[in-house]
């Protein structure tokens, strides 16, 4: 089966093997709904090469090398440490700057004002309605499945103690939902900018120095499943949206 | 679609955990129900309803319900708005909390005014549920209302509080003329980064006490903006309380240049001492070569 993300992949010649290009290219000429499919996502990402996006403001540009700066400092302090086996922070810091290059992609074309036409998901998928309510971009959607997912796997493995890893880590997952949050309510998406809202006063209960390890555990797994749900809506969402399309 | 196979597994997954018939241990059974609940949301919510209140109106765990109260929340459906607020009226334990928690989730318009009635009738933790569940939906105006009307200054500075984390610099401000209420507003602007309001108290010298809370106020919030003003106060002063104040302010603010602005200007020998003191608990560079000029016996 030759989903959307496959079909993005063989647009951009990027990630697909030898075999599986020529698998793509022999089911796209026998089989004609696909290739109207593709036809369609050709012109959807055609879109998106065109318009040039602008520079990202001064003011977040500064934030993004703040953050930058104060991930470098912590991360010498935590190199002088002799103990130091784990590399939780550079884990966690490749992950964040993913989200955030992601995230500022998002931005740089929200704020270029050079949005004509943009790749949508329907939010009445799945029998939701949502009157008045305009669609969300589908870059938006992706990149925060990306950050969910991202905040899923960290928040799994994150260190059992109450070390400055730990709270480091929490502190990266809560300045990414909070980027998000906003993001989300710009992008039309009210109702995932409550759920990420939600998500926020766990993680600071989960950061603090004097949660007892059962309670901790009790908040990961509750976060764990509710990330889990978010996930897997948006995942049915975007899936109604390429049926329908 | 393959959602009829889907729907028929979670069924399964569900009666058999209930009925344990399963022999796996109590920990498996909550692990497969939380799996079956999970899965439910790639289900038509009309369909996923029906198994979702199952489970509440159930024996299983409060974990188990909690999940279930998520996944309402994710359910467009008046019906499940309904099961979340009758859960957050009728039930006292946590998973009352919870429903409260979900219905800021799913920001239904109905939920989010049967909140107003739990805040009144509930207790301490009830109310801090409410409270949190407006911080989720964004719902400013209502924490004002619980602001403006409240019989308590537990009430009102919760409340202040909370206006403060959403940064509702508008609800706070209409909250200034409330009797009695400077201190926690005051905290409030510096939390949200109401310059404005700081800055035209830090100005207003009718009430030095309040005056001196603006103007540390100021230096939590900091910026190139705040900084000036800081050092504007501390020279326009006359009052040694408000002139300590913005050295203080100077201090949150890390405004270590200010300071030494100041040192530099100065003529007085006790002032120098206590600005120079205080660059020193700055911990700022500028604060060694002051030292330095001082022993040279410069300025």
């Amino acid at each position: 089966m030759i989903n959307e993300e496959t079909l993005t992949l063989y647009f951009y010649d990027d990630g697909l093997s030898d075999t599986e290009r020529q698998q793509v290219e022999a089911a796209l000429q026998s089989d004609a709904d696909l290739a109207a499919a593709y036809s369609r996502l050709c012109r959807e990402l055609e879109q998106w090469r065109e318009p040039e996006a602008d520079p990202a403001p001064a003011h977040l540009k500064q934030r993004w090398h703040d953050s930058i700066d104060k991930a470098a400092r912590a991360e010498i302090k935590q190199a002088a440490r002799p103990h130091a086996a784990f590399h939780w922070f550079s884990f966690a810091w490749g992950a964040a700057m993913t989200a955030v290059l992601v995230l500022g992609i998002g931005i740089g074309v929200y704020f270029s004002g050079n949005t004509p036409v943009i790749p949508t998901i329907d939010n009445s998928a799945n029998g939701i309605p949502v009157i008045g309510e305009p669609a969300t971009p589908v870059s938006f959607t992706r990149g925060l499945q990306l950050h969910l997912q991202d905040s899923q796997s960290e928040i799994a493995g994150l260190p059992t103690d109450a070390s400055a890893d730990r709270v480091l880590l929490l502190a990266q997952i809560i300045e990414q939902n909070r980027m998000f949050e906003r993001a989300a309510k710009q992008n039309n998406s009210p109702g995932v900018a409550r759920v990420l809202r939600a998500f926020e006063p766990i993680l600071i209960r989960l950061a603090s120095d004097d949660i007892a390890p059962e309670d901790a555990e009790a908040l990961r797994a509750q976060l764990a499943f509710e990330l889990g749900v978010v996930l897997t809506k948006l995942a049915q969402d975007t899936s109604n949206e390429t049926h329908s399309t | 679609m393959h959602f009829l196979p889907k729907l028929i597994f979670i069924s399964l997954t569900v009666m058999f955990a209930n009925n344990s018939i399963a022999q796996d241990s109590a920990d498996d059974a909550e692990q497969l129900k939380i799996a079956a609940l999970e899965a439910l949301m790639s289900a038509p919510p009309d369909r996923a309803l029906p198994l979702v209140a199952k489970v509440l109106a159930g024996d299983s765990s409060d974990e188990i319900k909690s999940r279930a109260l998520f996944v309402l929340s994710q359910i467009d459906l008046p019906e499940a708005q309904t099961i979340l607020l009758d859960t957050a009226k009728n039930d006292s334990g946590g998973l009352g909390l919870e429903a409260i928690r979900m219905i800021g989730i799913s920001g239904d318009p109905a939920g989010m005014a049967g909140l107003a009635d739990i805040y009144r009738n509930g207790d301490n933790n009830s109310k801090e549920a409410v409270l949190e569940a407006y911080l989720i939906a964004d719902d400013t105006e209502s924490v004002y209302e619980l602001a403006a009307n409240a019989v308590s200054d537990e009430e009102f500075d919760a409340a202040v509080n909370m206006l403060a984390v959403m940064g509702a610099y508008e609800e706070l401000r209409k909250l200034r003329d409330r009797p009695g209420s400077s201190e926690s507003l005051i905290d409030a602007y510096a939390i949200a980064g109401d310059v404005e309001s700081l800055r035209e108290l830090a100005m207003d010298n009718s009430n030095p006490e309040r005056q001196s809370q603006a103007i540390q106020g100021l230096g939590i919030v900091g910026g190139d903006e705040v900084n000036t003003t800081l050092v504007e106060i501390y020279r326009g002063t006359e009052s040694e309380e408000v002139r300590e104040a913005a050295l203080h302010g100077m201090m949150i603010a890390d405004h270590d240049e200010g300071v030494l602005e100041l040192f530099k200007a100065s003529q007085n020998a006790d002032e120098k001492t206590e600005l120079l003191r205080m660059l020193v608990m700055m911990d700022s560079d500028a604060a060694m070569d002051a030292i330095e000029k001082a022993l040279d016996g410069g300025q």
